[in-house]
């Protein structure tokens, strides 16, 4: 019930929230907070790499859409499967796994959700794909899709703001809008990513990673 | 003149040891700007090192050391590959 509380006041606090807006592992030693706003709710998670390829954290959902308004809450487990490194891209593979409780209209449920996330970037492209399977035991499930493809309109170096225009598709059967398109720009520099954008079933999207 | 021939190499000596080394380090995956703070955070917590310079157009990390001081190829790898890329090769200037 306290982890249920403080997940109330983090999303209170931050007006509320993601999933994976970048790679859900940064460095060895590094922490990552995520926070997405968009047609889905709102998200935040709190990472902390422990070795290259895992990382542990905190996981807050609040499901928007319809008469649902869920809240889960939990730790996650984000694992690296894979990793490309090539001269002029990466490309990865990542498992992000959780278990928590999830609370609908005044009832608390266990509930477990896993994703994988395929991406492979360049300088000049941005590609992704993800999948997430949701389950709150007697409550809710459902199974979610997300793409994304962009392009950087300059090639930026690393001490400049880097930039992409970008087009989100998402599918989520589980909603009454199902397939959901959000054209969006992408800002980073250095530790501090910064996306936005509007869906095509006209909602707001706002997100945020601060890397320390 | 021998006196001021041993003071003059035993100088030459002294700066030697305690010159900087610049370290260059050829990286693949260095792709994403702000990903690559990864590499650049992870260096700087290092005692030896004194700056650290990531150049995306030429996948160069750039490593300088602190006066008399050096890090050995393999650390530079182990740290490189912690951050989430592969080093391919590595040179030296003093």
């Amino acid at each position: 019930m306290r982890i249920y509380a403080l997940a109330l006041l983090l999303i209170t606090l931050l007006a509320v929230a993601e999933e994976a807006v970048a790679k859900p592992i940064s460095y060895v030693g590094g922490t990552m907070v995520m926070q997405e706003n968009d047609e889905t709710g709102n998200t935040l998670s709190v990472d902390y790499t422990v070795t290259p390829n895992y990382a542990v954290g905190f996981f807050a959902k609040q499901e928007e859409g319809g008469s649902k308004n869920m809240l889960t809450v939990g730790p996650q487990l984000n694992t690296l499967v894979k990793r490309w490194n090539l001269p002029v891209g990466q490309g990865n593979i990542f498992n992000m796994t959780g278990i928590g409780e999830s609370t609908l209209d005044g009832k608390t449920r266990p509930s477990a959700w896993t994703g994988m996330l395929a991406d492979y970037e360049t300088r000049r492209i941005f590609t992704s794909y993800e999948l997430r399977l949701m389950d709150a035991q007697n409550m809710d499930s459902y199974v979610r899709q997300r793409a994304r493809a962009g392009v950087a309109p300059y090639l930026a170096n690393y001490d400049d703001l880097n930039t992409f225009l970008m087009l989100q598709v998402d599918d989520h059967p589980d909603k009454d809008h199902t397939i959901v398109v959000t054209p969006l720009v992408r800002f980073f520099y250095h530790t501090a990513l910064a996306e936005a954008g509007y869906s095509s079933d006209h909602q707001a999207m706002f997100n945020w990673i601060l890397q320390f | 003149m021998r006196k001021l021939l041993m003071t003059a190499m035993l100088l030459i000596a002294m700066t030697s040891a305690a010159q900087a080394e610049t370290i260059i380090a050829s990286v693949n995956g260095l792709v994403c700007a702000f990903c690559a703070t990864s590499i650049e955070k992870t260096f700087k917590k290092q005692p030896a090192v004194d700056q650290v310079k990531v150049d995306l157009d030429t996948k160069l990390v750039t490593i300088s050391t602190k006066d008399g001081q050096t890090i050995d190829d393999k650390t530079i790898t182990s740290l490189i590959t912690d951050a989430g890329y592969s080093v391919t090769n590595i040179k030296r200037q003093k």
